[in-house]
């Protein structure tokens, strides 16, 4: 069966200045025809990313950075979720062009997933719908 | 007679009524090309062919990246029924002559060769004058400067958005003491230099300090000659801020810098409509000349509506097409922009001198095309795409680099760049007749329906609202989001064919290439040229000219001479994008899910 991402709220938003946005919208596309609910914030910084989280208590939070910026602005997403106590009940997950070497730091940092350039529709809702499993987040079928 | 201001609110009147369809004369005078008796027999043989063929349907859709797929149906092959009502003398004609269809130029590239103008910028404008003059040595034509996210965005290089990405994929610029030294010994009275400012905003602060560092390097204003971008649509659809201008505020300074320029720089192209960065964004040949004719219209009627004739502003507007992977259409629509841009101006504008017909452009070959699997596969790419645009009679031209998917350019990979235009404009004899492919049933035909589907879609963007209203409702953001899903979807499926990507894989193992790498510490560089500047300049006299500025907005006046000598006392970028926000506000592209 198809994985699906009925009854899951998403964010997406462009982290910081970078502005190619066309990666960030097809995703919200796939994760629209999975069947999530999905609001595209457009370019934010993360403090706005996280006023945001507090408004609409999604589930997942989406952030694409194609700029070089995923470092330092997603080390401030997470930095400013954890103070507003938004940073657990969610995962947060990063994507564009992020190099190799830099994939566990993220980990670290607290994205759950991260997804570089090449990866497929299916890897996305598949691992989506996996880590939210992981978490409870996801309790139907 | 009506006024200049009356005649533009009529013309905007009947466009909203009657699209820009409605507004063009038919064809009425010269003879057809082909004729009865000869089509005729042409049919009846083709009849006949097909059944021998067993072929009756011969139609395909071809789908290529950033292609027009199914909005357009290919023949197996074209024959004199494709364009059995062509009319050499109006449709084709001459080159330099009315409709244009065959260049702008008498000449062409005999008398006047394709500028090769390759693209730079990186690091500190210490950094980007080293490759500059690399580039010229190496017989560049031309020069274009890009700018990193921050200065595009309007932030300096110490704002804390700017933190990481200062001198990434463009050069920083943060004040005049930047421009002076960018340009520091390049002749900018002999050479065109083309700013690429994307923005009408960062077009009016980046362009002042190109004007104050020329005056202070001793040139005449008088002798500059070069291009900004200040492309309205760059500002509100194509690229994305955390903090945008609203799209009302775009146009007006927009118009503020046609106006200005035309006046106190009268060599300088004040506008280039940017179809190139649209259409990776998201959009297939005809949006693309659509979405940019469109503009210019808008533009065009804003200018009208303040006082200025047609022929006043017209000869100096420029466009810019991105070159794709399907050459013949590529080549084919070039030649159709030129024909309905002489119609527009023409008949929809009024214009009435001939260098105001002319559609102008600059080219630039697909960036997003360009893969980073076996990335020497790129080269044959762009040499394709090159060959298109010169097919095109395309005015100037950057090749990208194949190296595209990694980095900004290595030397060496911008030296093959140059030398790509160089091999076929020197080596092949491609450049010696003019227009070689007029005349083709498939290329003359695929130009009608390339002058077709652009003028349909321009009709559905200006009926019932115009450009602006398209803007704010979200439309072009939404024709980019569907288009780019689509296509990726497509690729997916490998229905769109990338080689080396999803057909033709291979495990063989390619060789490497060199990636560039990004000078050292040009963030804290200019942190501390910033930090310098700050100190050393007439703070008091800064901040009363970033207030004259904003009671000139008041006025409504136009804010580029406020602008200038705000910069000229070295007021930086940021600080003046402050005093735009503080007047306009911000605002959030609508982009539905």
């Amino acid at each position: 069966m198809e994985p699906s991402l009925r009854g899951v709220k998403v964010i997406v938003a462009k982290l910081g200045l970078d502005t190619h946005w066309k990666g960030a919208i097809i995703v919200s596309y796939m994760l629209k025809n999975a069947g999530a609910d999905v609001i595209y914030l457009g370019n934010s910084m993360p403090e706005d990313i996280i006023n945001t989280v507090i408004d609409e208590d999604p589930h997942v939070v989406g952030v694409s950075s194609l700029g070089g910026a995923h470092l330092s602005l997603g080390s401030k997403l997470i930095e400013q979720a954890k103070k507003e106590g938004v940073f657990e009940e969610r995962i947060y997950v990063m994507g564009g062009v992020i190099p190799p070497q830099d994939i566990p730091t993220l980990y670290q940092l607290g994205f759950s997933l991260v997804f570089g350039p090449g990866t497929t529709e299916r890897d996305i809702v598949t691992n989506i719908v996996k880590k939210l499993r992981e978490k409870g987040l996801l309790t139907t079928s | 007679m009506l006024d200049v201001a009356s005649e533009a609110r009529q013309i905007k009147n009947l466009i909203n009524v009657k699209g820009i369809t409605g507004l063009l004369p038919q064809l009425t005078d010269g003879t057809k090309l082909y004729n009865p008796n000869a089509l005729k027999e042409i049919a009846d043989q083709l009849a006949s062919w097909s059944q021998k063929a067993g072929h009756t349907d011969f139609e395909i859709s071809s789908y290529t990246i950033l292609g027009v797929k199914d909005r357009l149906k290919k023949p197996l092959f074209a024959t004199p029924l494709h364009v059995k009502d062509l009319v050499y003398t109006e449709e084709i004609g001459y080159p330099g002559e009315k409709p244009y269809t065959r260049g702008i130029h008498y000449t062409m590239y005999r008398g006047k060769k394709i500028t090769i103008r390759p693209i730079v910028g990186f690091g500190t404008p210490e950094d980007t004058n080293k490759r500059i003059h690399f580039l010229l040595k190496s017989g560049a034509t031309g020069i274009n400067i890009v700018f990193d996210l921050p200065t595009i965005q309007e932030y300096d290089s110490d704002h804390p958005f700017a933190a990481g990405q200062v001198g990434l994929c463009g050069v920083a610029i943060d004040s005049v003491e930047d421009m002076k030294a960018l340009f520091k010994d390049v002749p900018l009275n002999e050479l065109s230099i083309s700013l690429t400012t994307h923005y009408p905003s960062n077009t009016m602060i980046l362009m002042s300090m190109y004007l104050v560092a020329a005056e202070e390097m001793g040139i005449d204003l008088g002798e500059l000659r070069g291009t900004v971008q200040n492309c309205p649509i760059m500002e509100t659809v194509v690229r994305t801020s955390p903090e945008s201008l609203p799209p009302k505020a775009v146009y007006k300074l927009h118009v503020d810098n046609v106006e200005f320029l035309r006046k106190t720089v009268p060599k300088w192209n004040y506008v280039t409509y940017n179809g190139y960065n649209l259409r990776e964004a998201g959009v297939d040949e005809f949006t693309e000349i659509a979405v940019a004719f469109a503009n210019a219209i808008e533009t065009s009627l804003q200018l009208m509506s303040r006082g200025h004739r047609p022929d006043d502003f017209l000869d100096r507007m420029a466009f810019f097409w991105g070159i794709g992977n399907d050459l013949f259409l590529e080549a084919a629509r070039m030649r159709a922009a030129r024909r309905l841009w002489y119609k527009i101006t023409r008949y929809v504008l009024g214009a009435q001198s001939p260098r105001s017909w002319w559609c102008r452009f600059h080219v630039q070959t697909s960036g997003i095309s360009l893969t980073r699997e076996e990335p020497l596969n790129n080269i044959v790419r762009s040499t394709l795409h090159a060959l298109a645009g010169i097919l095109g009679g395309a005015q100037s031209m950057h090749v990208s680099c194949y190296d595209e998917a990694y980095s900004i350019p290595t030397e060496a990979a911008h030296l093959l760049s140059l030398r790509t235009q160089q091999i076929i404009l020197e080596e092949t004899g491609i450049a010696d007749v003019i227009d070689p492919l007029a005349g083709s049933f498939y290329v003359e035909w695929l130009t009608n329906e390339s002058e077709k589907g652009i003028l349909s879609e321009l009709d559905m963007l200006l009926k019932g609202g115009g450009i602006i209203n398209a803007i704010e409702e979200g439309v072009l953001h939404r024709i980019i989001a569907e288009f780019s899903y689509k296509e990726q979807s497509m690729i997916q499926e490998g229905i769109i064919k990338l080689v080396g990507v999803n057909c033709y894989r291979s495990d063989a193992k390619v060789p490497e290439i060199d990636v560039f790498r990004y000078p050292p510490d040009a963030e804290e560089r200019q942190r501390k040229k910033l930090e310098k500047l700050r100190k050393e300049r007439d703070n008091e006299t800064v901040a009363d000219r970033l207030d004259a500025i904003k009671e000139a907005a008041t006025r409504e006046e136009n804010l580029f001479p406020y602008v200038l000598e705000a910069v000229r006392e070295r007021a930086t970028e940021g600080e003046v994008f402050n005093v735009l926000k503080s007047i306009y506000g911000v605002w959030k592209p609508l982009v539905r899910i």
